[in-house]
Protein backbone atom coordinates (compact mmCIF):
# COMPACT_ATOMS: atom_id res chain seq x y z
CA UNK A 1 0.00 0.00 0.00
CA UNK A 2 1.91 3.69 -1.25
CA UNK A 3 1.14 6.66 0.63
CA UNK A 4 -1.21 7.68 -1.89
CA UNK A 5 -3.93 5.20 -1.05
CA UNK A 6 -4.39 6.94 2.44
CA UNK A 7 -7.34 9.10 2.45
CA UNK A 8 -5.72 12.36 3.40
CA UNK A 9 -3.08 12.12 1.38
CA UNK A 10 -4.80 11.08 -1.57
CA UNK A 11 -7.59 14.01 -0.86
CA UNK A 12 -4.51 16.56 -0.62
CA UNK A 13 -3.45 15.08 -3.79
CA UNK A 14 -6.68 15.73 -5.37
CA UNK A 15 -6.76 19.30 -3.96
CA UNK A 16 -3.18 19.81 -5.41
CA UNK A 17 -3.66 18.71 -8.45
CA UNK A 18 -7.18 21.07 -8.88
CA UNK A 19 -4.75 24.02 -8.01
CA UNK A 20 -2.13 23.10 -10.58
CA UNK A 21 -4.86 22.56 -13.13
CA UNK A 22 -6.27 26.06 -12.18
CA UNK A 23 -3.15 27.87 -12.31
CA UNK A 24 -2.89 26.40 -15.78
CA UNK A 25 -6.36 28.08 -16.45
CA UNK A 26 -5.26 31.05 -15.31
CA UNK A 27 -2.11 31.94 -17.04
CA UNK A 28 -3.47 31.56 -20.05
CA UNK A 29 -6.47 34.33 -18.66
CA UNK A 30 -3.82 36.52 -17.87
CA UNK A 31 -1.47 35.50 -21.32
CA UNK A 32 -5.04 36.51 -23.36
CA UNK A 33 -5.92 39.52 -21.49
CA UNK A 34 -5.08 41.21 -24.45
CA UNK A 35 -6.52 39.09 -26.89
CA UNK A 36 -10.27 40.75 -28.26
CA UNK A 37 -12.96 38.15 -28.22
CA UNK A 38 -10.95 35.87 -25.77
CA UNK A 39 -13.79 34.67 -22.84
CA UNK A 40 -11.57 34.83 -19.34
CA UNK A 41 -12.21 30.72 -17.61
CA UNK A 42 -12.08 29.53 -14.45
CA UNK A 43 -12.18 25.85 -12.98
CA UNK A 44 -15.08 24.46 -11.13
CA UNK A 45 -14.72 24.54 -7.39
CA UNK A 46 -14.58 20.86 -6.19
CA UNK A 47 -17.40 19.66 -4.11
CA UNK A 48 -16.95 17.21 -1.68
CA UNK A 49 -20.03 14.81 -3.10
CA UNK A 50 -18.20 14.50 -6.33
CA UNK A 51 -15.25 13.08 -4.87
CA UNK A 52 -17.19 10.54 -3.34
CA UNK A 53 -19.22 9.78 -6.49
CA UNK A 54 -15.82 9.55 -8.57
CA UNK A 55 -14.03 7.18 -6.03
CA UNK A 56 -17.16 4.70 -6.76
CA UNK A 57 -18.37 5.45 -10.37
CA UNK A 58 -16.80 4.48 -13.95
CA UNK A 59 -14.68 6.85 -15.20
CA UNK A 60 -16.62 8.78 -18.44
CA UNK A 61 -16.27 7.93 -22.18
CA UNK A 62 -13.06 9.77 -23.68
CA UNK A 63 -12.26 9.34 -27.32
CA UNK A 64 -9.15 7.44 -28.30
CA UNK A 65 -6.01 9.44 -29.93
CA UNK A 66 -4.80 7.02 -32.19
CA UNK A 67 -2.69 9.53 -34.30
CA UNK A 68 -0.45 12.47 -32.58
CA UNK A 69 -2.13 15.09 -34.91
CA UNK A 70 -5.31 14.06 -32.43
CA UNK A 71 -7.00 16.35 -30.09
CA UNK A 72 -7.83 15.04 -27.07
CA UNK A 73 -11.77 16.18 -26.43
CA UNK A 74 -11.77 16.60 -22.71
CA UNK A 75 -9.02 18.99 -22.52
CA UNK A 76 -9.22 19.13 -18.73
CA UNK A 77 -9.28 15.95 -17.55
CA UNK A 78 -11.06 15.35 -14.36
CA UNK A 79 -11.84 19.06 -13.61
CA UNK A 80 -15.06 20.97 -15.00
CA UNK A 81 -14.51 24.46 -16.64
CA UNK A 82 -16.56 27.56 -15.98
CA UNK A 83 -16.63 28.65 -19.42
CA UNK A 84 -17.98 32.45 -17.96
CA UNK A 85 -16.30 33.38 -14.93
CA UNK A 86 -18.04 35.52 -12.83
CA UNK A 87 -16.14 38.63 -14.34
CA UNK A 88 -16.40 42.35 -13.40
CA UNK A 89 -16.84 43.76 -17.22
CA UNK A 90 -16.69 42.68 -20.93
CA UNK A 91 -13.92 45.22 -22.74
CA UNK A 92 -15.46 47.00 -26.04
CA UNK A 93 -13.51 43.66 -27.59
CA UNK A 94 -15.09 41.29 -26.08
CA UNK A 95 -12.77 40.22 -23.77
CA UNK A 96 -13.82 39.38 -20.54
CA UNK A 97 -10.47 39.12 -18.39
CA UNK A 98 -9.57 41.61 -16.10
CA UNK A 99 -6.33 41.96 -14.65
CA UNK A 100 -7.06 42.41 -11.11
CA UNK A 101 -9.51 39.52 -10.17
CA UNK A 102 -6.84 36.90 -12.46
CA UNK A 103 -4.21 38.57 -9.79
CA UNK A 104 -6.65 38.18 -6.76
CA UNK A 105 -6.95 34.29 -8.04
CA UNK A 106 -3.56 33.81 -8.75
CA UNK A 107 -2.41 34.54 -5.16
CA UNK A 108 -5.50 33.03 -3.88
CA UNK A 109 -4.91 29.31 -5.57
CA UNK A 110 -1.02 29.77 -4.86
CA UNK A 111 -1.80 30.40 -1.06
CA UNK A 112 -4.10 26.93 -0.77
CA UNK A 113 -1.62 25.05 -2.62
CA UNK A 114 1.41 25.99 -0.44
CA UNK A 115 -1.24 25.06 2.12
CA UNK A 116 -1.93 21.71 0.62
CA UNK A 117 1.64 21.31 0.44
CA UNK A 118 2.10 22.11 3.57
CA UNK A 119 -0.30 19.95 5.12
CA UNK A 120 0.87 16.99 3.34
CA UNK A 121 4.95 17.47 4.67
CA UNK A 122 3.11 17.59 7.65
CA UNK A 123 1.65 14.16 7.65
CA UNK A 124 4.44 12.90 6.13
CA UNK A 125 6.16 13.65 9.44
CA UNK A 126 3.40 12.21 10.92
CA UNK A 127 3.81 9.19 9.49
CA UNK A 128 7.83 9.59 10.25
CA UNK A 129 6.95 10.05 13.87
CA UNK A 130 5.48 6.45 13.75
CA UNK A 131 7.83 4.60 12.14
CA UNK A 132 10.10 5.75 14.78
CA UNK A 133 12.67 8.55 13.14
CA UNK A 134 11.87 11.76 14.41
CA UNK B 1 -1.56 20.57 -17.41
CA UNK B 2 1.42 20.80 -15.01
CA UNK B 3 3.34 23.82 -13.53
CA UNK B 4 5.72 23.93 -16.92
CA UNK B 5 2.60 24.03 -19.13
CA UNK B 6 1.60 27.50 -17.04
CA UNK B 7 5.15 28.62 -16.70
CA UNK B 8 5.33 28.13 -21.19
CA UNK B 9 1.45 29.95 -21.50
CA UNK B 10 2.39 33.09 -19.35
CA UNK B 11 6.30 33.05 -21.22
CA UNK B 12 4.03 33.48 -24.74
CA UNK B 13 2.28 36.22 -22.79
CA UNK B 14 5.43 37.81 -21.87
CA UNK B 15 6.69 37.56 -25.81
CA UNK B 16 3.46 38.63 -27.27
CA UNK B 17 3.88 42.29 -25.08
CA UNK B 18 7.58 42.43 -25.71
CA UNK B 19 6.68 42.46 -29.92
CA UNK B 20 3.84 45.28 -28.65
CA UNK B 21 6.78 47.30 -27.20
CA UNK B 22 8.60 47.05 -30.30
CA UNK B 23 6.22 48.55 -31.72
CA UNK B 24 5.47 51.00 -30.14
CA UNK B 25 9.02 52.06 -29.57
CA UNK B 26 9.12 52.06 -33.35
CA UNK B 27 5.95 54.84 -33.64
CA UNK B 28 7.63 57.02 -30.38
CA UNK B 29 10.77 56.72 -32.74
CA UNK B 30 9.15 58.03 -35.80
CA UNK B 31 6.94 60.43 -34.56
CA UNK B 32 8.74 62.58 -36.61
CA UNK B 33 9.65 61.55 -39.58
CA UNK B 34 8.16 63.22 -42.46
CA UNK B 35 8.35 61.88 -46.22
CA UNK B 36 11.49 63.89 -48.19
CA UNK B 37 9.32 65.51 -51.10
CA UNK B 38 5.33 66.22 -50.77
CA UNK B 39 4.59 63.66 -52.61
CA UNK B 40 6.04 61.32 -49.82
CA UNK B 41 3.22 59.95 -47.64
CA UNK B 42 5.17 60.38 -43.88
CA UNK B 43 5.64 57.00 -41.32
CA UNK B 44 2.39 55.78 -40.66
CA UNK B 45 1.58 54.78 -37.24
CA UNK B 46 1.57 50.86 -36.82
CA UNK B 47 -1.12 48.64 -34.15
CA UNK B 48 0.28 45.08 -32.75
CA UNK B 49 -3.21 42.95 -32.48
CA UNK B 50 -3.08 40.09 -30.75
CA UNK B 51 -4.16 36.55 -31.56
CA UNK B 52 -4.77 33.75 -28.99
CA UNK B 53 -3.60 30.02 -30.57
CA UNK B 54 -4.64 27.08 -29.30
CA UNK B 55 -0.93 24.88 -28.64
CA UNK B 56 -1.60 21.02 -29.07
CA UNK B 57 1.84 20.68 -27.26
CA UNK B 58 0.43 22.81 -24.40
CA UNK B 59 -3.03 21.88 -24.77
CA UNK B 60 -3.77 25.23 -24.13
CA UNK B 61 -4.79 29.08 -25.18
CA UNK B 62 -1.60 30.36 -25.74
CA UNK B 63 -0.84 34.29 -27.10
CA UNK B 64 1.06 35.23 -29.69
CA UNK B 65 1.14 38.56 -32.00
CA UNK B 66 -1.13 38.86 -35.49
CA UNK B 67 -0.38 40.73 -37.66
CA UNK B 68 0.82 44.22 -37.76
CA UNK B 69 -1.74 46.29 -39.02
CA UNK B 70 -1.34 50.27 -39.81
CA UNK B 71 -3.25 52.95 -38.68
CA UNK B 72 -5.67 54.39 -41.36
CA UNK B 73 -6.43 58.03 -39.72
CA UNK B 74 -5.27 61.12 -41.54
CA UNK B 75 -1.84 62.45 -40.96
CA UNK B 76 -1.15 65.62 -39.38
CA UNK B 77 -0.29 68.78 -40.91
CA UNK B 78 2.24 72.04 -39.91
CA UNK B 79 2.84 74.78 -41.68
CA UNK B 80 6.68 74.56 -42.26
CA UNK B 81 7.46 76.51 -45.98
CA UNK B 82 11.41 75.95 -45.66
CA UNK B 83 10.89 72.34 -45.11
CA UNK B 84 12.01 70.37 -48.07
CA UNK B 85 8.62 67.97 -47.98
CA UNK B 86 6.21 71.08 -48.02
CA UNK B 87 3.75 71.06 -50.13
CA UNK B 88 2.81 74.54 -52.61
CA UNK B 89 0.84 75.80 -49.56
CA UNK B 90 3.73 75.09 -47.29
CA UNK B 91 2.00 72.49 -45.14
CA UNK B 92 4.45 69.36 -44.26
CA UNK B 93 2.47 66.32 -43.70
CA UNK B 94 3.49 64.72 -40.42
CA UNK B 95 3.01 61.35 -39.43
CA UNK B 96 -0.18 60.44 -37.46
CA UNK B 97 1.46 59.17 -34.19
CA UNK B 98 0.51 61.03 -30.98
CA UNK B 99 3.10 60.52 -28.39
CA UNK B 100 0.12 60.35 -25.38
CA UNK B 101 -1.54 57.73 -26.98
CA UNK B 102 1.70 55.77 -27.27
CA UNK B 103 2.50 56.40 -23.74
CA UNK B 104 -0.26 55.51 -22.44
CA UNK B 105 -0.48 52.03 -24.83
CA UNK B 106 3.25 51.62 -23.46
CA UNK B 107 2.11 51.44 -19.60
CA UNK B 108 -0.68 48.92 -20.79
CA UNK B 109 1.96 47.17 -22.06
CA UNK B 110 3.93 47.49 -19.57
CA UNK B 111 1.19 46.62 -16.72
CA UNK B 112 0.28 42.90 -18.77
CA UNK B 113 3.76 42.09 -18.82
CA UNK B 114 3.92 42.32 -15.30
CA UNK B 115 0.76 40.54 -15.13
CA UNK B 116 2.67 37.54 -16.62
CA UNK B 117 5.72 37.59 -14.07
CA UNK B 118 3.50 37.39 -11.63
CA UNK B 119 1.81 34.65 -12.72
CA UNK B 120 5.74 33.23 -13.39
CA UNK B 121 6.74 34.07 -9.99
CA UNK B 122 3.70 32.28 -8.64
CA UNK B 123 3.64 29.10 -10.55
CA UNK B 124 7.64 28.85 -9.28
CA UNK B 125 6.66 29.45 -5.52
CA UNK B 126 4.30 26.90 -5.96
CA UNK B 127 6.54 24.36 -7.82
CA UNK B 128 9.64 25.16 -5.40
CA UNK B 129 7.20 24.06 -2.23
CA UNK B 130 6.53 21.03 -4.26
CA UNK B 131 10.29 20.40 -3.91
CA UNK B 132 9.70 20.93 -0.59
CA UNK B 133 7.90 18.33 0.51
CA UNK B 134 10.90 15.34 -0.58
CA UNK B 135 12.66 17.83 2.22
CA UNK B 136 10.34 17.45 4.95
Amino acid sequence: MGISNLSVFQALKTKMQWHQERQGVLSQNVANADTPGYMGRDLKAPVFADSLDKATSVKPVQLAVTEPGHMRASSNGAFGMDRKAGSFEVTPDDNTVVLEEQMMKVTANQMDYQAAATLYSRGLGLLKTAIGRS
Amino acid sequence: MDFMKSLMIAASGLKAQNGRMRVIAENIANADSTGRTPEEDPYRRKIATFKSKFDRELDAETVRLGRIQEDRSDFKTRYEPGNPAADANGNVRLPNVDTLIETVDMREAQRSYEANLNVIQSTRRMLQRTIDILRA
